[in-house]
């Protein structure tokens, strides 16, 4: 693991048993964030649910907006004044919230999105999917900028990876994203909260109602184009500092596997099993699990291509993160895909059938794409 | 119905439930299956029969849907 834990340390409370998405909220409230406005969504509620009750209770602030459109641009005035703040939703609801991440990223506002996937297009479902990856990892909204994006794989690491949200957003002015399935967000484990309640640091740049902050003005306009391109550039170093200290990933065997495994969320769950089931029949097999989708760790991928027979990458959706993977890949080493979509999750035993299939593949052949099981 | 209601029972809101099936999936006992109309979203919601229902909340903490299923302990009579 490279950078920062991903825990904060200290002293932690006795683990309670909560929902990924109660977890979240707690995490929020624990780094010093006190505004909550959002709109209800399945798989995602128990954020709105429990932020209702908690927010106002340690003496903040929620609201149910009218939609989402209206609660991200809550975000944007929240923000702006100086506040640590929040919201949540499922992908469709992230759809509509998008216009006002660019405007936040444009302004260079601090800001956490909570994203539950759920399964898509359209309405979709309520199963878990992980099909938001392009919309929030690519982008989403327009212009050139980038989302932080962390994807917790259980609801210790949503508690964990949400206050950890709050402090690279505040680090880099920019919007992060904490992107969970929505099974993570609904299943229930013990969650140890840190004792300690994070003081937001000052914000000098915020409007805040005083003489001091008067001259202040938070905008995404600079109408004279070199200007504008000055703004670009600025915020194009921000994300170059940001990819190059804030990688974090998870790894399990792969100093000699030969076989490497990526995914995120409740996949990087099912392929840990899948590991262990290969690596009992004589299969060497390792995962890398990346907890920042952006930045995505592609140094490490193109390590491991180096050295691995097959990557196999896994995911609730028809191949999105697959992308990044073989980009970093190259030419070095067959990178894999198998997706199971619709809600849908793939069980250990199907992926290990999927690994033994690719490793009688001949070597030396094209990326072979796996057809995923209706 | 009410007889087998020994160590607790279940109320559906039908108004709130997507029709998911999660809680059928996690019920034991069976007691949970889709209605055959539709609610006011368009959605099959979940009917509670209650035979063999022993209160346990699996349909509860599987449901996705905050105030949706709501699990009573106790006697039906309590009720």
């Amino acid at each position: 693991m490279s950078a920062e834990p991903v825990a904060t340390p200290g002293r932690r409370a006795r683990p309670r048993l909560m929902k990924g998405n109660a977890a979240a909220i707690h995490g929020a409230l624990l780094a010093g964030c006190r505004s909550y406005y959002g709109y209800p969504i399945t798989p995602a509620s128990e954020l709105a649910e429990t932020a209702a009750r908690l927010f106002p209770a340690c003496g903040g602030t929620f609201l149910q907006a009218e939609s989402e459109v209206a609660a991200i641009n809550m975000l944007y005035g929240a923000s702006s004044a100086g506040e640590r703040t929040m919201t949540g939703s499922s992908s469709p609801g992230v759809s509509l919230m998008m216009e006002g991440v660019s405007y936040a990223a444009g302004s260079e506002l601090p800001i956490v999105v909570v994203d539950i996937m759920r399964g898509g297009p359209g309405l979709g479902n309520i199963g878990p999917e992980q099909g938001d990856y392009f919309q929030v990892v690519k982008g989403g909204g327009h212009g050139c900028y980038r989302n932080l994006v962390l994807a917790p794989a259980s609801a210790q690491e949503m508690a964990d990876l949400t206050a950890l949200a709050f402090e690279l957003a505040d680090r880099y002015r920019n919007p992060v994203f904490v992107l969970a399935d929505g099974f993570i967000g609904q299943m229930m484990e013990p969650v140890a909260l840190p004792m300690e309640v994070t003081r937001p640091p000052s914000r000098p740049w915020a409007v805040l109602g005083t003489p001091a902050t008067r001259a202040n003005l938070v905008s995404s306009i600079y109408l004279v184009h070199e200007v504008l391109e000055n703004h670009v550039r600025r915020l194009q170093a921000k994300y170059e500092q940001a990819s190059r200290r804030e990688v974090r990933y998870e790894e399990i065997g792969l100093d000699d596997a030969e076989i490497v495994l990526v995914g995120y969320g409740i996949v990087s769950r099912v392929l840990r099993r899948s590991i262990r089931l290969l690596r009992a029949s004589g299969i060497r097999a390792g995962l890398l699990r990346p907890i920042t989708l952006w930045p995505f760790p592609s140094h490490e991928i193109r390590e491991l291509a180096a050295r691995a027979k097959r990557i196999l990458v896994v995911e609730l959706s028809t191949g999105q993160m697959v992308e990044d993977v073989q980009l970093a890949a190259g030419e070095r080493c067959p990178v894999a895909f198998y997706g199971r979509q619709g809600g849908m999750v793939p069980s250990a035993e199907e992926i290990v059938e999927q690994v033994r299939g690719l490793l009688r593949a001949v070597p030396g052949k094209e990326v072979r794409h796996v057809e995923a099981v209706a | 119905m009410t007889d087998v209601r020994t160590s607790g029972w279940v109320v559906i809101k039908t108004e709130e439930c997507k029709g998911c099936g999660l809680c059928i999936l996690a019920c034991p006992a069976g007691c949970l299956s889709f209605a055959p109309e539709f609610n006011h979203q368009g959605y099959h919601p979940i009917t509670y029969s209650g035979e063999g229902c022993r209160a346990d909340g699996l349909c509860f903490y599987a449901c996705p849907e905050p105030g949706a299923i709501t699990v009573y302990k106790g006697e039906a009579h309590e009720r």
